[in-house]
């Protein structure tokens, strides 16, 4: 899709000169602006307002030095990001990513792209992203949580609960989240909901876990039951078997679908009986052991090494819950054969581009990650609700609000994509929904 | 001892039975005031009451790794004990035995000690019960980062600055300033005193409190007609104070005989008056042994295991090392050997009783630490001074500074003892002088 509003493409050309040498960036941008350019033909306040303009510049990047010292006393010294990108709709928020990959182009891009994703949640979040090129592969807990107190004793100036939010992403799970969170509870001297993803003793929100299978469900749910469909009766094939993949299984299964496959990185079951869930958790949550061990004790069932083959079989509706890039053309066009009629996405990008391109061609109903797999955020802004209130809300509660925010989130992407001629595109109905309520905000402040 | 006086006394000694060290203090301080609360207004806005308890104190827990990875935890402390006159300012102690009482009882002293400076600098003490020895670099540096964590939200250049004291020197110093300008973003010099001379430190700073006792100690020479020169002195310890009363006392002809450390006390005849003795003495300290033994081995003089300096034959007494270190039975002995001046440099190290003995015998003359002693918070104020001017001063301008500030010390010692009939009571008068000022200054800015 390439950007058709000639200001907006002007506006990327003023982009990719000022942020050399970050495609990432360049590229998340680039997106955005083409399904946002219906939007701007029809609205030009957004561009003589300079909404547009504001937009694809972070409202504030924090770059700082980030020294710590290992368990033989070396000193090491790594980079350190935050991207506050926009406060429109409430304080910042996104999560923190250590991994070595991680420079000021990849964190500017995750940061644009949560902009959007927090907007349509419809709660009350900003954008931001942030991380180190830290890898904490191979590291000792001390090592880690020495490189956690090193990077909160800058960061901590910059975040608080009306500010900034962070949360964990690549290498920052809820040990980090521990760590990072003690720092700053130890040098701000305030316990407040600064961090999402925390422990349940310390301000965690129940249904974390389950938040982004579940809401998975919830949107495709939606998406369904607008289409005349229904998860009752289908057959379902889930890749992948960590808690996405997990809880978007379980979540397919009360809705009276039979899911017959899942996977790992080794390989996938094929179980036409229905998977044995409670098999499934015990395997991969307790047992830390590979998915082949499934046929350990149901022998009718079949392992294939090799995740791919898991589109080969005959499915109604396919949760991608794996890993970016794992479901392409080739066997895009293999469910098509087999019937399937609705693929939603719980991972990050599984679908590669010419994969959407046939889906949507096909007529299948494609429901967008950035849409779709928003459970997990939208709990993140649950778990700051609960600690604003200085309250807990129980399992169920959480998972109301959150079918709730999922059903709403559906219902606003497929408004905005009807409303800007492109029915049935989830995906740009996405990012205009999301941009809708950032643009206006901003609109309402002025030039800020 | 009036009876107002009294109760402020018993009061404190209900609250707080377990602080032997603080309530030793405040009552002989009491003591030393006595014939200065004249006015009824002292009573009427219970100024005493307001003078021996801290505005306020801080205690938190210092969580902290060795090089094994191993988890400690040590108890820190800063005691706010008197912003009247300007904000509260005092030393980190990091040592076994600090605890509430020790901490609140040098706040106290500290109160007192910088208000006869003439500096814009209230009172405070700090620290922990962390024992710096054998600890390597990291450790130290560490345990410094875990500190300030806790003690950067309540300092600052108008708030409150801190500075060494006990095992808190220019590297605990270095580490905890790194700390506070990382946490805080701000390179706010004169949040803490004692730095390194590349980063806005003061020069003379490390020799100032020795200097400063010697400056005190010429003007009671003086004022008998005496001079420094020929003289011999006792000192105890063998630190950063020992290390300046030793140079500034040979440079104005006098020698420092003995030198003292956990192990003993090392009696050097010819005095310790050469650059290679002073290099020694601090190379000694520096090595982190703790022990004196070898000044004795390296300058062939005598090595006395486990005694005390004090029964050395000499001319002057001061004492450099810990509270506490002198009994009535070193005092008795002091008295014996015809020693004539006995001139604090450490805080409170005559026992009460030691020192009761030895202010009023007429042979010898004293000198208390909240005056003789108060040469290294002068030129810690001094450092602010310098930090807040963003301008440093020559080696020749500290110096003249420091012995113009100790000069007016002495003076107004010297002159409230004689406005209450005190006579040469130095002692007494220095306490009379500064409960003067922060009460006034206390009156005037109300309750």
């Amino acid at each position: 899709m390439s950007i058709s509003n000639e200001y907006l493409r002007q506006l990327m050309e003023r982009v990719v000169k000022r942020n050399p040498a970050e495609p990432e960036f360049h590229q998340a941008v680039s997106e955005v602006l083409a399904s946002l350019s219906p939007v701007v033909d029809a609205h030009p306040a957004y561009i003589r307002e300079g909404v547009m303009d504001c937009l694809v510049e972070p409202e504030r990047i924090i770059k700082f030095r980030v020294p710590w010292e290992d368990d033989q006393g070396n000193v090491h010294v790594n980079r350190g990001f935050r991207v506050q990108f926009s406060s429109a709709i409430g304080p910042y928020k996104g999560g923190l990513r250590f991994h070595p990959s991680v420079y000021e182009g990849i964190i500017k891009f995750l940061g644009f792209e949560q902009i959007f994703k927090n907007s349509l949640t419809g709660l009350p979040i900003g954008g931001g992203k942030g991380g180190s090129d830290f890898d904490p592969k191979g590291k000792s807990e001390n090592e880690v949580m020495r490189f956690c107190q090193s990077f909160m004793t800058e960061l901590f100036k910059y975040i608080g609960p009306d500010t900034d939010v962070p949360a964990g992403d690549i290498g920052v799970g809820g040990r980090e989240i521990g760590y990072l969170f003690g720092q700053y509870k130890r040098l701000a001297n305030e316990f407040t909901g600064v961090l999402t993803g925390k422990g349940l003793t310390y301000g965690g929100s129940l249904a974390r876990t389950e938040a982004t299978g579940y809401g998975l469900c919830y949107f495709t749910d939606n998406m369904l039951r607008d289409n005349g469909r229904s998860f009752d009766g289908a057959t379902v094939a889930v890749s992948g078997s960590g808690n996405v993949a997990i809880y978007a299984c379980e979540k397919a299964a009360a809705f009276g679908a039979k899911v017959v496959a899942m996977s790992d990185s080794g390989g996938y079951v094929y179980d036409k009986n229905g998977i044995d869930l409670p098999l499934i958790k015990q395997l991969k949550e307790v047992e830390r052991r590979r998915i082949s061990a499934y046929v350990e004790t149901h022998p009718e069932a079949e392992y294939h090494t090799g995740c791919a083959g898991i589109w080969t079989i005959p499915c109604g509706i396919a949760l991608p819950c794996a890993t970016q890039n794992e479901l392409d053309g080739q066997a895009a066009k293999t469910l098509i054969a087999n019937g399937c009629f609705a693929v939603a996405e719980g991972a990050n990008m599984p679908c590669t581009p010419e994969a959407v391109d046939a889906l949507q061609a096909a007529g299948v109903l494609f429901a967008p990650a950035k849409a779709a797999n928003a459970g997990g955020v939208a709990t993140s802004a649950l778990e700051m609700s609960q600690n604003s209130m200085r309250f807990y809300w129980s399992f169920e509660e959480v998972d109301d609000h959150l079918k709730r925010i999922m059903t709403d989130l559906y219902r606003n992407a497929s408004d905005a994509a009807a409303r800007f001629g492109m029915p049935g595109n989830l995906a740009a109905g996405a990012n205009i929904a999301g941009f809708l309520k950032v643009a206006d905000s901003m609109l309402a402040y002025g030039v800020v | 001892m009036n009876e107002y006086i009294a109760r402020v006394l018993e009061r404190l000694e209900r609250l707080y039975p377990n602080e032997p060290e603080y309530l030793q203090c405040v009552r002989a301080w009491l003591d030393m005031i006595a014939p200065a609360v004249d006015r009824p207004e002292y009573e009427r806005l219970d100024v005493l009451s307001r003078m021996v308890e801290p505005e306020r104190m801080f205690s938190f827990l210092v969580p902290w790794q060795d090089d094994q990875g191993a988890t400690h935890t040590n108890h820190g402390y800063r005691v706010q004990f008197s912003s009247a006159i300007g904000p509260y300012k005092g030393g980190l102690r990091f040592h076994p035995s600090v605890t509430a009482s020790v901490v609140k009882f040098l706040g106290f002293e500290q109160t007192y000690k910088n208000a006869l400076t003439g500096l814009p600098i209230g009172g405070a003490a700090g620290g922990a019960d962390f024992d710096p020895r054998g600890r390597s670099n990291r450790e130290i540096m560490r345990f410094c980062q875990s500190f300030m964590f806790n003690l950067y939200r309540y300092i600052g250049s108008d708030t409150d600055v801190p500075a060494g004291d006990i095992g808190v020197g220019v590297r605990e110093i270095g580490y905890l300033y790194g700390a506070y300008k990382r946490v805080t973003g701000r390179a706010e010099s004169s949040a803490l005193t004692g730095k390194g001379l590349t980063y806005g430190g003061s020069k003379i700073r490390q020799a100032a409190a020795g200097f400063g006792t010697v400056y005190f100690l010429a003007r009671m020479l003086e004022h008998q007609g005496e001079e420094l020169a020929g003289k011999r002195i006792a000192i105890s310890g063998f630190g950063n104070m020992s290390w300046g009363v030793c140079r500034k006392a040979a440079e104005l002809g006098g020698r420092v005989v003995t030198l003292s450390g956990p192990d003993g006390y090392v009696y050097d005849p010819d005095g310790v008056v050469t650059q290679e003795k002073f290099d020694f003495v601090r190379d000694l300290r520096s090595s982190g042994l703790d022990r004196v033994e070898p000044y004795a081995e390296k300058f062939g003089v005598t090595f006395y295991p486990g005694k005390k300096p004090w029964e050395a034959p000499v001319d002057i007494v001061i004492p450099c090392a810990a509270e506490n270190e002198i009994t009535v039975d070193d005092a008795v002995l002091i008295l014996a050997n015809g020693v004539r001046y006995y001139v604090e440099a450490a805080n409170m190290p005559a026992s009460a009783d030691a020192l009761k003995l030895l202010r009023l015998s007429p042979k010898i003359l004293t000198a208390g630490a909240k005056a003789a002693g108060s040469g290294g918070v002068a030129v810690s104020a001094l450092e602010m001074v310098q930090n807040s001017l963003r301008y440093s001063w020559s080696r020749r301008e500290v110096d003249e500074k420091l012995r113009g500030i100790m000069s007016s010390i002495y003076d107004a010692s010297a002159a409230a003892a004689e406005e209450y009939g005190l006579g040469y009571d130095l002692i007494a008068g220095n306490d009379i002088a500064a409960f003067k000022k922060i009460s006034e200054a206390m009156i005037a800015q109300g309750l």
